[in-house]
């Protein structure tokens, strides 16, 4: 019995804190409209948005925005926006908008955008298309970013390479590749050029740089289109020619992305595709004396075919059901304006989606290749990943096709075929979802 | 009925009603809009759209929805006999009236409070390839044997290998057996004395009377531990999903039914779909559990019937 | 077993002793990282005792997961309404299925143990839009309200000790006059103490790790339970900072533990009795 009472003692001990708990629950707020805003950072780019944030409130006396940051942001909206209870504004990828407004759960801002005097032309096109799906508007931007050839100037010289040189095309870039290559006695891959897998965030869409597509108008899956083919075939070329178990035991001894033994860092790959956020991996982790060089990542055909990048895009919505969206809105509109953009972007080291930029943007702007960036982002062949609704599942089978081309468990041809026959039947069932859905949501989105 | 009898059933089911409106509420209903879901399209915000078997279908034709079958299988066929062997295992060791038997339980015992979230985090950081104590404890065995052998073995990078995977995610969960040890010790402690008695006096073996006496004695409580293993173990979810950030694993390897089923339901905008995918696990686990009793009837001794 | 030769019993401790290694190992190596400083969980080979013995990880642990208090206290109050819940609903029904007579009891009985089958994704997709329609997303009350509607497992245990008891003690106070509701209270009950504090730590114990009903009923942030939080605080470390997930990690089982060592014998019977005597 003595058990027992122990564990009575314990159970009151419980009700303190949870009665601590509970009085925490509801906020103070000083008769402002509460907005409840969640997005998905943290860290350094959470403090940036923070502090857009907190001059908004400022220089507000009606409404009050509450910034949380959600980590796996896009299930916990879904969950909270089927739930009936979303927050005012969230920020999502731009690849989740399609499925989020196909499903009715964003609300359009055609109407709110237009009283507000909010102008297209003000936005780099690439951007202020990817808040539309279906003849809407669903966003309005937050920031943006592309990706492009970062590489290892040391490494360069030390293979004789001109490190001012990057490769231009994929034929170049396979000869340098073989020229920064270094094998131990044993036949060991010590370092390497450039490996599509490392880090390998893009495998879904290595089309782009071979001039393919993921889809087709809204409706075609092409994944096994001859261009795509082409580049996946590319992708299989490394196992064949480096050997599987070669390539494996090398990525064995890569230390994680966001490290000092992140193998970028450390001199074993010297040649990836990342965002122009490596500025800040790079400054954090890499060795001081660490040199690198930025350039648009070489395609198969560089004389018809430049400056191809995949470009994100982060975008602040207003969940179906939020409670105070002309409230929301207001705040999306304040973070769209020149200067609160330019503090945000700056804050978390990126460039502006807004066309102008006042100069002392990039003088402040700590990343020394952001012009790069920008410019790759202007180019006609920047393109973001498809705006389809089965997109999340079309990419994680992309993702499991290069694991089978690079286990050798299937050819390019096989694992692309698997991927067309799945994903078509995939979307064509949304289309059918659609076509029953539409006539009353597309009335309802009018209307708002 | 007696008036005896109705006052009893009245005052029986007034005892019982909260676990009746549970049931009905929380278990019938739901159970049975769950089939009714899983024939329609239903993706939360719209009404859910009747569409026939639609769903089977897609399903059947799946690969995807294949290889998560493929993998709570394979999961289930290894994580539920290597746990009654090795809790089994720890019980009858315990069983020897060895001294600092309590300390031996409660340590045995600990590894089963950790909270899944927990147990995944931890063992995800054992079972990293470069750090972690698991290959730390291996790779210097392997390089004894490639010393002496001219062979090449190396631990594997156990949960970014498709192969190794999901051995990474057995030995997660055998490490918290504990709580089966716990029963079968209190199952091998009820053995009548009296039986191993009589078979000493004939000479028995230890391994004849674990054979002949011990394990038929015990087989209700090996009953009991299978079907809690299998209920378990098919649907396994918080271990795999929090060690893959939410997905699926290397080449699909830590893909589960429960796992797909939750990325249909809240990824992908298919509820209906994974309703279906429910419904079937539901299937799964009650044929087993079927057919263990079936099978339990012929195997299991139970005393005094 | 009680003679076994001094070669046998040196097997036996051995093995025991491996075992108990292969156990614990775990244990030291969690508490041994979140005491080391991040370049310390890099270095090969690792070593046990750290260089120098970070405290501060935990602070800092604290610190990072932003809400670490809050979550303790969500998981606390939810703990404390569903033990509370669990323990008065399971006792009720338990009693209706094992003191009472009344027609048809057994078959609803296996009615119960079969519902035991159910796994809960299997039901998941209904039982949100259930609580959605109720407005309950969100808010604590998907967590702990179904648990004052007796859960079967509790229910299966309460009634195992119920019949153990014999018959003549409610014989004698439905004699002296007593209601059916009084001998419960009056009678049973206080004879039960031990058996309703095991299934009070199961339920702890249950709604302490709970991990996907949190993960898909609970919205904030600050509503989050320790489970979730750090599940989230790992989501977002993305696998680096393994001395502070590590010190999370222990600061999550520690509460757990210590119960355990509490209600040792408790919790050992009621764990021997679940799966025994049926």
């Amino acid at each position: 019995m003595t058990a027992f009472r122990y564990c009575r003692f314990f159970f009151a001990l419980c009700l303190l804190p949870a009665g601590l708990g509970l009085q925490q629950l509801s906020g103070a707020a000083d008769g402002r409209t509460v907005i409840r805003y969640w997005d998905k950072w943290t860290g350094f780019e959470a403090d940036a948005m923070r502090a857009v944030v907190d001059d908004f409130n400022a220089s507000q006396d009606r409404i009050f925005v509450e910034f949380n940051s959600v980590s796996q942001i896009d299930r916990r909206l879904m969950l909270a926006t089927a739930g009936g209870v979303p927050p005012d504004v969230a920020g999502i990828w731009a690849i989740n908008l399609p499925v989020y407004s196909e499903n009715n759960a964003l609300t359009p801002l055609d109407k709110l955008a237009r009283n507000a005097g909010i102008n297209p032309d003000d936005y780099i096109p690439v951007f202020w298309k990817m808040c539309q799906y279906r003849d809407h508007l669903w966003a309005l931007p937050a920031t943006p970013s592309c990706n492009a050839l970062i590489y290892n100037k040391k490494m360069f010289r030390e293979a004789g390479l001109d490190p001012d040189k990057p490769p231009r095309s994929i034929a170049e870039l396979e000869a340098f590749n073989e020229k920064l290559t270094r094998r131990s006695a044993s036949g060991r891959l010590e370092t390497i050029g450039h490996v599509p897998e490392e880090p390998g965030w893009w495998n879904g869409l290595w089309g782009y740089w071979f001039g393919g597509s993921m889809v087709e108008g809204d409706s075609r899956i092409t994944a096994t289109s001859p261009e795509n083919v082409a580049a996946y075939r590319w992708v299989q070329s490394y196992p064949e020619r480096f050997g599987a178990d070669r390539l494996l035991a090398l990525r064995d001894g890569f230390g994680n992305f966001a490290s000092p033994q992140n193998p970028f860092f450390t001199g074993r790959v010297a040649m990836i595709l990342q965002g122009s956020w490596i500025y800040n991996f790079i400054a954090n982790y890499a060795p001081a004396d660490f040199e690198w060089g930025v350039a648009p990542f070489p395609s198969n055909d560089p004389d018809h075919l430049r400056d191809v990048t995949i470009v994100e895009c982060d975008l602040l919505v207003i969940p179906v059901g939020a409670k105070h969206p002309q409230e929301a809105f207001e705040f999306m509109r304040y973070v769209n304006t020149r200067g609160p953009m330019e503090k945000l972007c700056l804050g978390q080291r990126k460039f502006s989606p807004l066309q102008e930029c006042s100069p002392t943007f990039f003088e402040a702007h700590p990343n020394p290749f952001i012009r790069t960036f920008l410019e790759l982002a202007k180019s006609p062949n920047a393109r973001p990943a498809p705006a389809v609704t089965t997109w999340g599942e079309y990419n994680a089978d992309m993702k499991n096709a290069v694991t089978r081309i690079w286990t050798g468990a299937a050819t390019a041809e096989e694992a692309l075929a698997d991927v067309q026959k799945r994903q078509q039947k995939n979307l064509d069932r949304r289309h059918e979802r659609w076509h029953r859905s539409e006539p009353v949501l597309t009335k309802s989105w009018s209307e708002q | 009925m007696t008036g005896q009898e109705r006052h009893n059933l009245r005052v029986g089911l007034l005892f019982i009603s909260p676990w009746i409106v549970g049931f009905l509420v929380l278990c019938a209903y739901p159970l049975v809009s769950s089939v009714y879901f899983s024939l329609c399209d239903y993706s939360v915000l719209s009404p859910a759209v009747f569409i026939g078997a639609q769903n089977y279908r897609d399903l059947a034709a799946d690969e995807v929805f294949w290889t998560a079958l493929y993998n709570t299988f394979f999961f289930a066929a290894l994580a539920i006999p290597l746990g009654l062997l090795v809790s089994l295992s720890l019980a009858v060791l315990l069983n020897f009236e060895a001294r600092g038997r309590g300390f031996f339980r409660t340590v045995f015992f600990l590894p089963s409070l950790v909270p899944m979230v927990c147990l995944a985090v931890l063992w995800q950081w054992m079972l990293n390839g470069e750090l972690g104590l698991v290959n730390s404890t291996i790779n210097p065995v392997l390089d004894v044997f490639n010393h002496a052998l001219g062979t090449h073995w190396q631990a594997p990078n156990w949960l970014a290998e498709a192969r190794y995977a999901k051995w990474g995610i057995i030995f997660t969960v055998l490490w918290g057996v504990g709580n089966a040890v716990v029963i079968f010790l209190a199952g091998l402690q009820d053995v009548p004395r009296h039986l191993y008695e009589s078979a000493d006096i004939d000479g028995a073996s230890f391994w004849q009377k674990t054979l002949h006496i011990t394990l038929p004695v015990i087989s209700p409580v090996i009953y009991f531990n299978m079907i809690m293993g299998l209920i378990g173990s098919f649907q396994v979810f918080a271990v795999p999903y929090v060690m893959t950030g939410g997905g699926d694993g290397p080449g699909r390897s830590l893909l589960f039914l429960a796992t797909y089923l939750y990325q249909n339901a809240f990824d992908y905008w298919n509820m209906g779909y994974a309703c279906a995918i429910g419904v079937i696990l539901f299937a799964i686990i009650l044929l087993l559990t079927l057919f263990a009793t079936k099978l339990s009837e012929r195997h299991v001794y139970y005393a005094g019937k | 077993m009680a003679r076994t030769n001094l070669f046998a019993r040196i097997l036996i401790y051995s093995a025991l002793i491996l075992a108990a290694i292969a156990f614990l190992a775990p244990f030291a190596w969690m508490v041994s990282t979140s005491l080391k400083p991040l370049n310390e969980t890099m270095s090969l080979p690792p070593r046990w005792i750290p260089n120098e013995i970070h405290w501060e990880n935990y602070p800092d642990a604290i610190r990072e997961m932003r809400y670490f208090w809050r979550y303790a206290g969500n998981s606390l109050l939810l703990c404390l309404l569903s033990v509370v819940g669990t323990v008065a609903s399971s006792a009720l029904a338990a009693y209706g299925f094992s003191r009472i007579e009344w027609k048809g009891r057994d078959t609803v009985f296996v009615i119960l143990l079969a519902t035991m089958m159910i796994p809960f994704p299997v039901v998941m997709v209904p039982i949100y839009g259930l609580f959605k329609s109720l407005g309950w997303i969100g808010t604590f009350k998907p967590l702990w309200v179904p648990t004052f509607f007796a859960g079967a497992f509790n229910v299966f245990l309460l009634r195992q000790f119920f019949l153990g008891l014999p018959k003549d003690i409610s014989e004698a106070a439905r004699i002296d006059g007593c209601s059916e509701i009084g001998i419960f209270f009056r009678v049973i009950l206080p004879l039960c103490k031990p058996a309703l504090l095991v299934v009070a730590l199961f339920q702890f114990l249950h709604t302490w790790n709970d991990f996907l009903g949190p993960l898909i009923y609970l919205t904030e942030q600050k509503d989050f339970t320790l489970a979730l939080g750090l599940q989230s605080f790992q989501s977002q470390q993305g696998g680096t900072a393994w001395h502070h997930l590590m010190a999370a990690s222990t600061l999550v089982v520690l509460p757990v533990i210590a119960l355990f060592f509490f209600t040792q014998k408790s919790f050992i019977e009621g764990i021997a009795t679940s799966g025994g005597k049926n």
